[in-house]
């Protein structure tokens, strides 16, 4: 067993795993966060994104062990109490999901697309940003809206989304 | 087990000791254990300071083993290597090329690798590192077949190196699947070309990918462009010939035919890519 000790969603957390521990295992089970989820097990699909210091990564094929002393934000750590993160609350307006299964991985993804690319972004680029994220159910029309909208909106509200970060 | 160590020197100490698996991004290494019990000790080099970064000195870019996809395609690099930039974006998504790194793509010994097309096309070298000191040897003689490489028990990569070439030199990059997106190459092309003082093409270098156990360059093809047009035109020159050489598989991706056809098609398209003004602007 090794000791790992991360910040998850703001929160220091020190746990002994098993080396061999994913980080998308780590934070579904030690953690009991169930929103990363794990689609492909194969880095293919995109619901497991997370960001590990502020950049998105597959938690399916991360080492838990190797964010020793990083900073991890999962789909947790994007709302305010009850209050909905703007890309959130974008995604619910919009309907971008239908089964829901890889919206948290979507959601991770689009608030990395506007931390990188700014607020005003276009829908090629949106679609383009998306290439590692899998949708079976949408056909991506209103996920796309949703991304859009959420970006406009973070920056309204650029202190929620940066801040969980 | 799990060892993460923070030097070079410590890394290559433990690879002697465990017999273990180096990783970094992880993105090749997980995938392929799925399903199995990870039994193999890893060295997580993920902490190794000295092996990420580029550095251009004296005509050199040397890139950091661990240096990542985005790291590289984020670089302020010269014209030479913007094939290999245009690459970096290619390798699987956005979150892989956050942790994938250049030394991962080339020890994985893929036949698609996106990374070797470029670096063959910039005859790179590959420094390996053992605990009896390094060695250096040209990219085109490290891998020697599907997921087969010259590394050595207890060696490890620490860094690859390409000649800068001067503002005279363009490059490009271009990879056919079957789809835009997160693909895995049926087949792609990388192309270094100089040009010469009278305006002419001066050195041609085009490697090809996925068409074969080990991607190759097309050296009949390379001899056919110098003295030719600086210019997309000398795309023309690409013939069946050129691409006769390559051995592509039948495949869940596309028929050995199809492939053939398809390099022919990929290198006209990459040289006349590589050639055009506007593509560099």
């Amino acid at each position: 067993m090794t000791t790992v000790t991360m910040t998850v969603n703001g929160k220091s957390v020190t746990a002994n795993v098993d080396p061999r521990t994913l980080l998308a295992q780590f934070v579904r089970e030690n953690l009991r966060l169930t929103g990363t989820h794990v689609g492909c097990d194969t880095s293919q699909c995109g619901a497991c994104v997370v960001h590990v210091d502020g950049r998105a990564v597959k938690s399916c094929t991360v080492l838990a062990v190797s964010c020793d002393g990083a900073s991890v934000t999962t789909i947790e750590g994007l709302a305010n109490g009850a209050e909905l993160h703007p890309m959130q609350a974008a995604f619910r307006e919009h309907h971008g999901l239908q089964c829901g299964f890889c919206t948290p991985g979507m959601i991770m993804s689009a608030v990395d697309i506007v931390n990188r690319k700014g607020h005003d972004l276009d829908e090629h680029t949106i679609r383009e940003e998306l290439e590692g994220n899998i949708c079976r159910c949408t056909g991506y029309h209103n996920i796309v809206k949703a991304v859009e909208a959420g970006a406009k909106a973070m920056g309204g509200t650029v202190a929620a989304g940066i801040a969980a970060e | 087990m799990y060892l993460r160590p923070r030097t070079i020197d410590a890394a290559v100490a433990a690879l002697v000791e465990t017999k273990g698996r180096i990783v970094a991004g992880g993105t090749d290494v997980m995938p392929a254990l799925v399903d199995q019990v990870r039994r193999t000790p890893f060295i997580d080099i993920s902490a190794v300071d000295d092996l990420r970064g580029i550095t251009i000195s004296g005509g050199k870019v040397r890139m950091g083993a661990r240096t990542t996809w985005t790291d590289i395609a984020s670089a302020d690099l010269p014209p030479a290597l913007h094939g290999l930039q245009a690459a970096a974006r290619e390798v699987g998504s956005r979150q892989i090329q956050n942790v994938g790194t250049i030394a991962g793509n080339l020890c994985n010994a893929s036949p698609a690798a996106d990374g070797v097309p470029p670096l063959l096309a910039l005859d790179a070298e590959v420094e390996l590192t053992s605990a009896a000191g390094r060695r250096s040897m040209p990219l085109a003689s490290f891998i020697l077949g599907n997921r087969k490489t010259e590394l050595r028990a207890g060696e490890m990569m620490t860094a690859v190196t390409v000649s800068a070439l001067g503002p005279a030199a363009r490059s490009a990059f271009l990879k056919l699947g079957a789809r835009r997106y997160l693909v895995i190459s049926i087949a792609m092309a990388a192309a270094v070309v100089e040009r010469g003082k009278d305006g002419t093409i001066a050195d041609a270098r085009i490697a090809v990918g996925a068409c074969s156990a080990v991607a190759r360059r097309l050296s009949a093809l390379e001899k056919d462009l110098v003295g030719k047009p600086f210019s997309p035109a000398a795309a023309e020159f690409v013939t069946a010939a050129h691409v006769a050489g390559l051995t592509p598989i039948d495949d869940v991706r596309a028929t050995a035919t199809y492939r053939t056809d398809a390099a022919e098609t990929v290198v006209r398209r990459v040289l006349a890519a590589c050639l055009s003004e506007t593509a560099h602007a």
